[in-house]
């Protein structure tokens, strides 16, 4: 049979397609045809072929910023979701308390990166910081947080999962209440306790969510730049220097613009990759999820 | 009113708005891209609204934008989508690359501009940079500095010390001045970990960045002389307070260190002098950077420039401003209410006349200071070679603790290997 009006789907299509093309493929082909230049924005661009890659491979530039921004995912990926479930497992419940709770657990991650960035940086000061003050109250002797190599990226990476972590929670939350209590009574008539009930009704029910959750917090740590530009620019001794940043580092301090494109070009690989091994994953947790009697 | 015709009208409203802002405002009008903050910003802005006062034809429009090198890389952005201002300022050692790159306007091609504004050499484009053949003129001298040592008189005077005169007084006078431990510590010295005073270093110790016959040698022995003098400090001594923090962050890690009583003695730029003779809750002591095998400084600030644009009203305004400010009374007050170099040689008169040197010593040792400035060579790589190249290995040896020799060595090979 012949569709009457076989050009609708490709005109619904369309603006989603004209966003797409215009924002995301077209500046990813431009930066793709400019990493085989040597360019400073000001002087004429000059063709050097796979220079930009090899240099950035042979300095060492590409293998440190991708395994200390994999690094910084992970950190940030894993405390986020396991922090996230376990305070909507523990928030799930009625009353004004609870509800304060939730609300103050989730207003970190409404207020801005720069706002977040500054007041840890108080928080964090190696001097006169709150924590180390704490810390030498009771006894500890504190750190140099944001100025140690060693706890920078670390410490980053908290920071982020501060402000995360309650959107994380919220979607757990809405995960945890679409499970049906049946479920739990069900198990609670099989004798299962909360323990067994968490690991054999919540967990596997809200894989999906799980899912989700490590989906969106790898995006926005593999996004992370205010908190880097405004904590640590990227030091000290470029243990901070995240994708996103190296990019802009390139382009706007060091200028090379070629550069940058070759870093963004690998970056979009990168994350390519990533983004299959989740469809992958989303796949396997389908079959799985088919496959059970 | 229709909904429509409701929200027709606010379309027009809004699109008169934006369009002339889209045109770039007032044609008469000229842009003035500026970095500073606090107090350089009162007193930058102070000046604006005298040349305002002053004549009724030109207008200036000061545009804030960030740190020098965030200044920098929206002017570059600008100046490639052709919407540059009509007169900024840039860091010195950027000069030669904009001049490389045609991105700026001869300013002794200026009827405004073109005339003999007695200016302090060392502190001209002239004095700037050292160069085998004379340049046509494309910068001007504005909040220009060296690097001073700043004291705590009071320590000072407690541990019976005088300002030290050479590395090795300097190494004596840190370890003296050291005292107590973990949060309580006082450091005898502290000093951003930045190439500006490793140059400095570098350069007290017998060395060029870049020789006479251009290659970038970054000071050979005298460099790795320069940062192992400071890795002797921070680790062998525990004398020296490192900052924490990246370019201008530790910078002001550094004063805040000095005002906070953690570290006895600092190298920061003269720029600072009002801003922590005002904060410091103890008599402050300015003092010349010691000498190791000479005594040697650069200088640094910023120069006006204007980006290369059409002659026009805009023009005229921006060679009016720039004519304005190296007026001698102009130049002494930007210097005396910040802590920057009078530029003008008549200012410079008018302050010793004035009294105004006998009354502020610490003001005077910058300027005596300059009897030893270093120019910089004229390249159109240094910016990189700052930027990229030298700072990240700065940081390595002394935050990061690798072998001074060896992070030099890598930084040369990155200069032949990725000019």
């Amino acid at each position: 049979m012949r569709p009457r009006r076989p050009l609708d789907p490709y005109l619904m299509l369309a603006p989603t397609l004209l966003v797409l093309g215009l924002f995301f493929v077209v500046p990813l082909g431009i930066a793709a045809y400019r990493s085989f230049f040597r360019w400073d924005l000001l002087t004429e661009p000059r063709p050097v072929g796979f220079r930009n890659y090899a240099m950035l491979v042979k300095q060492g530039a590409l293998a440190d910023t991708a395994l200390r921004t994999l690094a910084f995912g992970a950190i940030v990926v894993v405390l986020s979701v396991s922090l996230g479930l376990a305070l909507a497992v523990l928030l799930d419940r009625p009353g004004r308390l609870y509800a304060f709770v939730r609300g103050a657990v989730f207003s970190a991650y409404v207020v801005s990166w720069v706002a977040v960035a500054l007041l840890w940086m108080w928080i964090l000061d190696g001097n006169v910081g709150l924590l180390n003050q704490v810390l030498r109250k009771v006894g500890f002797a504190g750190a140099n947080w944001l100025g140690d190599p060693r706890t920078a990226l670390i410490t980053l990476a908290l920071v982020t999962v501060w402000k995360i972590t309650g959107y994380a929670m919220v979607i757990f939350l809405a995960g945890l209440q679409s499970i049906p209590r049946s479920l739990y009574e069900a198990a609670a008539l099989d004798g299962a306790g909360p323990f067994r009930r968490f690991v054999h009704v919540t967990w596997p029910t809200l894989a999906p969510t799980t899912l989700f959750v490590a989906t969106t917090s790898l995006i926005l740590s593999f996004q992370a730049f205010d908190i880097v530009r405004v904590m640590t620019q990227g030091g000290p001794v470029k243990s901070t220097t995240l994708f996103v940043y190296a990019i802009y580092e390139e382009v706007f301090l060091n200028l090379r613009v070629g550069r940058a494109s070759a870093l963004t070009v690998v970056f979009f690989g990168m994350l390519a990759v990533l983004t299959l091994l989740n469809l992958w994953a989303f796949s396997l947790a389908k079959k799985r999820k088919k496959a059970a009697p | 009113m229709k909904r429509r015709d409701l929200l027709l009208g606010s379309l027009s409203i809004g699109a008169t708005s934006i369009l002339p802002a889209c045109r770039g405002g007032d044609p008469r009008t000229a842009d003035l891209w500026f970095s500073y903050g606090g107090k350089n910003r009162e007193v930058l802005l102070s000046l604006v609204e005298a040349f305002h006062a002053s004549q009724p034809e030109h207008r200036v429009r000061p545009i804030y934008q960030g740190d020098y090198f965030e200044l920098l890389a929206k002017l570059r952005t600008a100046i490639h989508a052709g919407a540059a201002p009509s007169v900024t300022h840039v860091v010195g050692e950027i000069v030669p690359y904009l001049v490389g790159a045609g991105a700026l306007e001869r300013l002794d091609g200026i009827p405004e501009l073109s005339v003999d504004f007695d200016l302090v050499p060392e502190l001209t484009q002239s004095g700037l940079f050292a160069s085998s053949e004379p340049k046509p003129l494309y910068a001007l001298p504005f909040n220009r500095s060296t690097p001073i040592a700043y004291l705590n008189r009071k320590a000072f005077d407690e541990a019976g010390l005088v300002p030290p005169t050479t590395w090795d007084e300097l190494r004596a006078a840190a370890a003296k001045l050291t005292r107590g431990s973990g949060a309580d510590k006082r450091f005898g010295f502290g000093c951003p970990i930045d190439w500006w005073f490793w140059v400095a270093l570098l350069e007290q110790a017998g060395g060029e960045v870049i020789d006479a016959s251009g290659q970038v040698t970054l000071g050979g022995d005298a460099g790795v002389r320069a940062l192992r003098f400071w890795q002797t400090l921070a680790d062998d001594d525990a004398s020296m307070r490192v900052p924490t923090g990246r370019d201008y962050n530790a910078w002001q890690v550094t004063n805040e260190d000095f005002i906070a009583g953690r570290a006895a003695m600092i190298w920061t730029s003269t720029a600072f002098l009002r801003y922590i003779e005002t904060n410091a809750k103890f008599p402050v002591l300015t003092a010349p950077l010691p000498r190791d095998r000479r005594f040697a400084v650069p200088t640094g600030g910023t120069m006006f420039v204007m980006p290369r644009s059409e002659a026009g009203p805009k023009q005229r305004a921006a060679a009016a401003f720039l004519a304005f400010m190296m007026q001698p009374a102009r130049a002494n007050t930007f210097a005396t209410e910040t802590g920057y170099i009078p530029v003008s040689k008549a200012g410079l008169r008018m302050l010793d006349a004035e009294g105004w040197f006998a009354s502020h010593p610490n003001a005077k040792v910058a300027v005596d200071q300059l009897a030893h400035a270093r120019p910089w060579p004229w390249g159109t790589q240094i910016f990189r070679l700052q930027r990229e190249i030298v700072q990240p290995r700065l940081e390595a040896a002394i935050v990061g603790h690798h072998d001074a020799q060896e992070a030099l060595d890598e930084a040369r090979r990155a200069v032949v290997e990725d000019p």
